[in-house]
């Protein structure tokens, strides 16, 4: 008789040691490797933190991968329960795509497997794991499981003397009481890269360069507002994915799984702080020190007055071409649902929680509009497995008539987009990748208690 | 919470329920300033002047509680008591100042706990203990829509006729359950067993009960409302209770803060 467990263990060799229809490579030599064991690491000099990561550091080892080309990357579950790696933001397969409820198999305790894929598109993804925390602040995405994933096109096209990898997250997370009656995690430390202020290596650079950072935002739940004294940044893309227009701006702001690629202009010679704009994040540790090549001193920083981003100012200025089929409109009413002054709300799409939320199963090659309809109190970074949207219109009233004319906006693609409370907003995808896909709020403690909603296709 | 001013059981005689409260662990935020008038109306109580000490049946008492938040883990509130009863008016009963400190939500402990203090002067028409002292230890626990706390206080005599009884000991406690995200129900004891190793008889002592509700209409205003009886003889046998309270941010709060 095969147990459960015996079960699972099958499941997840044959699913990732057996050659998936598509995929290429099987059991060979691996192009990386990745240990998840528990691991022990020093934020600051007061924090020294036992988490989850990926080969002992957090964030894990940047992958360098090439567009187009296959690649298999061995893992190593050496924790006490199951684990999965979610290649964020690649137009995987959904037994690889890294997400139990897709059909990944979990890797199990003391298992090894082997994802084989071809990475697509081009542009600055990460690698996460996609498991469940609930009260347990210090699993899944609370812990230190996420790292940087490159896909290269075959020419790269930026141009720039150094680049910078970045992921801010937050840590030590506790439970407390917020304002919408409910509880919501707080953190008792931020940091980049692992670090909290002043304790680990500044960044290093010389007059004159072109600095291309790759921000992250690995937060199990924060959105991050982020600026560089004395500097400007000049944003190339977002999640990924190059903007129709680049811009310089005072700061970032990213949402839990958003990407930023921006250029910085190093003409302002000091020693300077890149760091949360808000003050009492960047108390907590989120910052690093940028020195100039031949200065020294105290790190500058100077505070900036308001909280400044949108992301319509990278849209094209020109409108797109107009499809010649109109794209299958989708609503998604955005709810939550109170458990308790002492408990996290639980979610629902369309009044219904994962696994129960559904919409009618995708046409392959159909253009699909996606409509939020943020109902809670809450800002919510919702994601699309396996493909790429466009934004096309935000932050308009839930007062306003639905009919009502509205900003069209074309040309961000992204797989991460931040709803504001209580406004509507749509993006477009086309179905052009059949497999299970799973759409869900990047908030870890929504996508917990049921802010997920599997896609099927027909 | 201040039940009564003086030590009930060492004091039968000066009952006068000015604030009836079971604290909770959490601190007013810093540069708030949170304002609360605790209206308490004994319907049933002591009917005649003991020791110089008004009755306190049919006594209306409005106290006012300014509780200013000094930073994530600290607060110093004030107290101005007030009473007022036919053949009496409106009188100035005493002021009592309180600072509390609690542990810091970071420190993740499983249960919120503080810490408060409260010392302070009644006129002897109310109390003839007229100086008085009191430690709070509060612990509290919100598991899903169930709310716990309890409070066992620790009381002394200052300055009055109880002032070599040493501690008493006046624990209360809450339990209420969430209906809704709005309204809350359930029921707060409080009690005064009298001095710590002189424990009163049963009948000297003081127990409450108050079925109460907890209106969450906005998180800047508290609502408390609740009717309580007493099973002893020391207890004034029927109270209506109600706090209304309202936060006032008073720093300059900016989202860059």
């Amino acid at each position: 008789m095969i147990s459960r467990r015996d079960l699972l263990k099958l499941s997840s060799f044959a699913a990732l040691a057996s050659p998936v229809p598509g995929l290429v490579r099987g059991l060979g030599a691996p192009d990386y490797k990745i240990d998840i064991a528990p691991t022990t690491l020093d934020l600051t000099p007061r924090h020294r933190l036992k988490t989850t990561a990926y080969n002992g550091h957090a964030p894990g080892p940047l992958l360098r991968l090439k567009e187009n080309q296959p690649v298999t990357i061995e893992v190593a579950n050496h924790t006490d329960r199951p684990e999965v790696v979610h290649w964020h933001g690649l137009l995987n397969a959904s037994n690889v795509d890294g997400a139990m409820e897709e059909g990944t198999p979990p890797i199990l305790t003391n298992s090894t497997a082997l994802y084989t894929f071809t990475p697509r598109p081009s542009g600055f993804r990460w690698y996460h794991t996609h498991t469940m925390a609930m009260n347990d602040l210090t699993r899944a995405q609370y812990s230190g499981q996420h790292g940087f994933l490159m896909v290269e096109p075959r020419d790269d096209p930026a141009r720039y003397d150094q680049e910078f990898f970045l992921a801010l997250h937050d840590w030590a997370g506790y439970l407390l009481a917020s304002d919408d009656g409910a509880m919501n995690p707080g953190y008792a430390v931020a940091t980049i890269n692992g670090k909290a202020m002043g304790f680990g290596e500044p960044l290093r650079v010389k007059q004159g360069q072109r600095i291309l950072l790759h921000i992250l935002n690995s937060s199990p739940t924060e959105v991050h507002w982020i600026a560089l004294a004395g500097h400007s940044f000049r944003v190339v893309a977002l999640d990924g994915n190059p903007v129709p227009t680049p811009r310089s701006v005072p700061m970032l702001r990213l949402a839990p799984a958003e990407r930023v690629c921006a250029v910085v202009e190093m003409i302002n010679p000091g020693v300077w702080v890149l760091g949360e704009v808000r003050k009492h994040v960047q108390a907590l540790g989120m910052a690093v020190v940028v020195e100039y090549e031949n200065n020294s001193g105290p790190a500058q920083w100077q505070q900036p007055s308001e909280l400044i981003w949108n992301y319509e100012q990278f849209a094209a200025s020109q409108p797109a071409d107009s499809l010649s089929e109109s794209p299958i409109v989708v609503p998604l009413v955005l709810e939550s649902k109170f458990r308790g002054h002492g408990a996290m709300e639980a979610w629902t799409i369309n009044g219904n929680s994962y696994p129960n939320a559904r919409v009618a199963p995708l046409i392959q090659g159909r253009r699909y509009r996606l409509q939020f309809i943020n109902n809670s109190l809450d800002d919510h970074p919702l994601h699309l497995h396996r493909h790429s949207f466009e934004l096309r219109s935000l932050g308009t009233p839930l007062a306003a008539a639905p009919e009502a004319p509205r900003k069209d906006i074309r040309g961000i693609i992204k797989d991460v987009l931040l709803v504001d409370s209580q406004t509507r907003a749509e993006v477009e995808f086309t179905a052009d990748n059949p497999g299970a896909t799973l759409f869900h709020c990047h908030q870890q403690n929504h996508m917990d208690l049921g802010f997920m909603m599997l896609l099927d296709y027909a | 919470m201040l039940l009564a001013l003086a030590c009930l059981p060492l004091l039968a005689h000066a009952q006068a329920n000015y604030e009836i409260q079971v604290y909770g662990a959490e601190t007013v935020a810093p540069q708030t300033l949170m304002v609360e008038l605790h209206s308490n109306f004994t319907v049933e109580g002591q009917q005649s002047i003991v020791d110089g000490v008004y009755p306190t049946r049919h006594q209306e008492h409005e106290t006012v509680e300014l509780t200013e938040g000094l930073n994530d883990w600290s607060e110093v509130g004030f107290y101005i008591f007030t009473s007022e009863q036919d053949g009496h008016g409106v009188q100035w009963v005493g002021d009592h100042i309180r600072p509390r400190v609690r542990v810091p939500d970071s420190w993740g402990w499983p249960v919120g706990v503080s810490l408060s203090t409260e010392i302070g002067f009644q006129r002897s028409a109310f109390s003839t203990d007229t100086w008085t002292w009191e430690i709070r230890p509060i612990i509290d626990k919100s598991i899903g829509r169930w709310y716990f706390a309890v409070n066992p206080a620790l009381e002394r005599t200052l300055h009055g006729p109880d002032v070599n009884q040493g501690l008493g000991f006046a624990p209360s406690a809450k339990i209420s359950y969430d209906f809704t995200r709005v309204v809350s129900g359930g029921i707060e004891w409080y009690a005064d067993y009298g001095a710590i190793g002189n424990i009163s008889p049963v009948h000297k002592q003081q127990q409450q009960l108050f079925l109460v509700t907890d209106l969450n209409v906005s998180p800047v205003w508290e609502i408390n409302i609740g009717v309580g009886v007493g099973a002893t003889s020391a207890t004034d046998h029927l109270i209506v209770k109600a706090i209304l309270g309202r936060r006032f941010d008073w720093g300059r709060h900016s989202l860059i803060d």
